[in-house]
């Protein structure tokens, strides 16, 4: 088959919707389809959306290939006869973050005109769709509060998953990702303050574009609290090998977003290198593969309470590592699986 | 520094434009910075699609980004700031391609308006270009001649030329490229009615359409040639090319009036074999000097067969054209080194 997969992204972030175009592709061709990989530069800034919608709209694609897999906002507003969405997020700020402190519409009568277009564009989009798979049940709910549309959750794997590997449990917990405000490290390093163990932490990822006061804003927490010789900050891209690494030597791992789209890679590597998730109930996506008790333990977005896990944690290795276990068996439950996604898409 | 390069794109399709895109990002992160290929479909026919596309162009944004290189029409006019073109040609069907065979668009109320919308657009957004470097020197006359732009030639390199070599001078001549229409394929299968030797012909390369190649079967059938011309009607790796270059007695290359020398001319003399090609070919004439790395002839079957058999009846002619052809790129300096430099600058 001859399929156009469409994405968009900040060129030089690498963002989960990048991975999940460039896995997807090479999964694909690896199946001895032909590919078509287009990521569209996208720039969030409000004044601008209008315009970037206009050119997925203009941009003529619908005379190529015999299907069009579109993921990240707004290539789905491009045109093709045999058009599947797997959808990701909406542009949030005109939907979900509408109202809280991440709206970065703003609230005047023009902020309230353009996010009306926002809503009318997708629902044209969605309606001209064949099908629409998410990428998880926040998003299914979202989609069908919003849109009224009804989306069948299909989650996203990992590519070649055998690579993360399971290791001896070390003294720190993991958070991996990107550093900025929604991923919450800064409760981490709250939560840090409240343990009783010599438990550490290690916060690996790269700061967003812009991203320097929230890098400060954590440097000055940890100097605050004291934590410089429990905490790592490792503020930049972490390479696959490393990241691996880092993961097969953790006690666990933390992952606290807010109100997230989907589950995150970062906690599916968890579970694929058998380690345990400490989350909280408001982190979105992350729930659905995280059952506290089970794979992983989730809390209300408190430090204390969090922090108490933490030297759980530290304390009952058994309870980690049983845990770390349990995410193994947790993706085979809920069907993650590259075989899954391809049969779906182009059926 | 953080490089944004911007090409058109048809999906599916990929020539000698995406390869140098490709080959471009891929130096630039070899050399240190931070490079990312950014294609945007173009759609042409009906020609109101023309203008859509350059819409839809200027409607996009490149954040995070601190310099631009736009190699096309119309990927040229999304905006930015700091904004270089290492240009490959220009919408040639609203200008040097108007009033020929190939122009594309129609000569109706329509057509002209689009021509003239192309036009305005690149007289207004090419001027806002920091620099403008070309491929060519007919791409840089051109846009001297029809914009009054100045521009300067920098010579695309090949991606890779340390793989090329010389194994000989054999008994064919070989013609690579996309198999169609404006490259004439069919002018050198119509020259081996002609030629008096024993020498064949050997033509490689994706067909373009179904019709393009079912064009050059019949010829061949046609003219009963099937046993001195061998048709190999797909993509060919790079092994292979860098094979049928190795042994070939020279290299044939006729298309009509293109902006660039062709890439093929490039790695004829890195594997020192002689260039035949045609007064009328553009770009590459640049880049074969008649008699010195090549032979340069009207375009019609019969001088084309007689350049085809002084070779064959000559090899130390073709070996000495082979090797000037190597010594000539040495002084052009083409080189990645100076590529880089200039779009980083």
């Amino acid at each position: 088959m001859k399929i156009i997969l469409a994405t968009t992204g900040v060129p030089f972030v690498q963002g989960g919707a990048s991975l999940m175009a460039d896995w997807l592709g090479q999964t694909l061709r690896a199946r001895g389809h032909h590919v078509e990989l287009l990521e569209f530069p996208f720039d969030s800034r409000w004044e601008d959306l209008l315009a970037q919608m206009l050119a997925f709209r203009l941009i003529d694609v619908s005379q190529q290939g015999d299907i069009l897999v579109a993921i990240r906002p707004p290539s789905y507003l491009l045109k093709h006869p045999n058009k599947v969405i797997w959808f990701i997020h909406h542009l949030r700020s005109a939907y979900d973050l509408w109202g809280t402190r991440y709206q970065d519409l703003p609230s005047s009568p023009e902020g309230l005109r353009l996010r009306e277009a926002i809503l009318r564009a997708d629902n044209l989009a969605f309606a001209e769709a064949r099908k629409i798979y998410c990428n998880s049940h926040v998003m299914a709910e979202r989609l069908a509060a919003f849109n009224g549309v009804q989306a069948e959750v299909l989650y996203p794997p990992l590519f070649q998953p055998e690579r993360f590997r399971g290791g001896e449990a070390g003294d720190y917990l993991l958070y991996v990702s990107r550093l900025t405000h929604h991923k919450r490290q800064w409760l981490a390093v709250e939560a840090l303050r409240y343990t009783q163990t010599p438990v550490r932490l290690v916060l690996a990822g790269k700061p967003d574009p812009g991203g320097e006061s929230y890098l400060q804003e954590l440097r000055s927490l940890i100097e605050r609290y004291r934590l410089s010789n429990r905490v790592v900050l490792m503020d930049r891209w972490i390479p696959e090998e490393d990241k691996i690494m880092l993961l097969a030597e953790c006690l666990a791992v933390v992952y606290l977003p807010f109100n997230e789209d989907s589950y995150g890679y970062a906690s599916l590597e968890a579970c694929h290198a058998g380690k345990a998730i400490l989350t909280t109930a408001d982190a979105g996506g992350a729930c659905e593969l995280v059952l506290h008790g089970v794979n992983g333990i989730v809390l209300a977005p408190d430090p204390e309470a969090l922090g108490a896990a933490m030297d759980r944690l530290y304390l009952d290795r058994a309870m980690a590592q049983r845990m770390g276990e349990a995410g193994r068996q947790r993706i085979a439950q809920l069907g993650i699986s590259w075989d899954q996604v391809v049969e779906k898409l182009l059926s | 520094m953080k490089l944004a390069i911007v090409n058109n794109c048809v999906p599916f399709v990929a020539g000698g434009a995406e390869h140098l895109a490709e080959a471009l990002t891929q130096k630039l992160r070899e050399y240190g910075h931070e490079a990312v290929l950014i294609r945007i479909p173009f759609r042409w026919d009906p020609p109101t699609k023309i203008i859509e596309s350059m819409l839809a162009c200027r409607f996009l944004r490149l954040p995070n980004v601190d310099r631009v290189v736009a190699l096309k029409f119309p990927a040229y006019l999304v905006p930015h700031s700091d904004q270089m073109l290492w240009l490959l040609h220009q919408f040639r069907q609203a200008y040097d391609l108007w009033g020929t065979p190939f122009q594309g668009l129609p000569d109706t109320p329509e057509g002209r308006r689009v021509r003239d919308v192309v036009l305005e657009a690149d007289n207004r957004y090419l001027r806002q270009a920091r620099k403008i470097y070309t491929n060519s020197q007919v791409t840089s006359d051109r846009l001297r001649h029809f914009n009054g732009i100045d521009s300067e030639v920098l010579l695309p390199p090949l991606a890779d030329n340390s793989r090329f070599f010389c194994d000989g001078y054999g008994d064919y001549v070989v013609y690579l490229g996309r198999i169609t229409a404006s490259k004439r394929q069919q002018l050198a299968v119509e020259a081996m009615k002609y030629v008096t030797t024993e020498v064949r012909l050997v033509i490689a390369g994706q067909h373009e359409t179904s019709a393009d190649l079912a064009q050059i079967e019949s010829l061949i059938k046609q003219h009963r040639l099937a046993h001195r011309v061998q048709l190999i009607p797909r993509f060919i790796s790079e092994e292979e090319k860098i094979t049928l270059l190795s042994k070939a007695l020279a290299c044939a290359y006729f298309p009509y009036d293109e902006d660039s020398y062709g890439y093929v001319t490039l790695e004829a003399y890195y594997s020192r074999k002689p260039v035949i090609t045609c007064r009328d070919s553009g770009g590459i004439c640049t880049m074969v000097k008649d008699q010195v790395t090549g032979l340069v002839v009207p375009p019609d079957p019969r001088s084309v067969a007689a350049a085809i058999d002084r070779l064959y009846l000559d090899r130390t002619a073709a070996r000495r054209m082979g090797e000037a052809g190597l010594e000539l790129l040495r002084s052009l300096q083409i080189s990645w080194d100076r590529v880089i430099e200039a779009f980083t600058r």
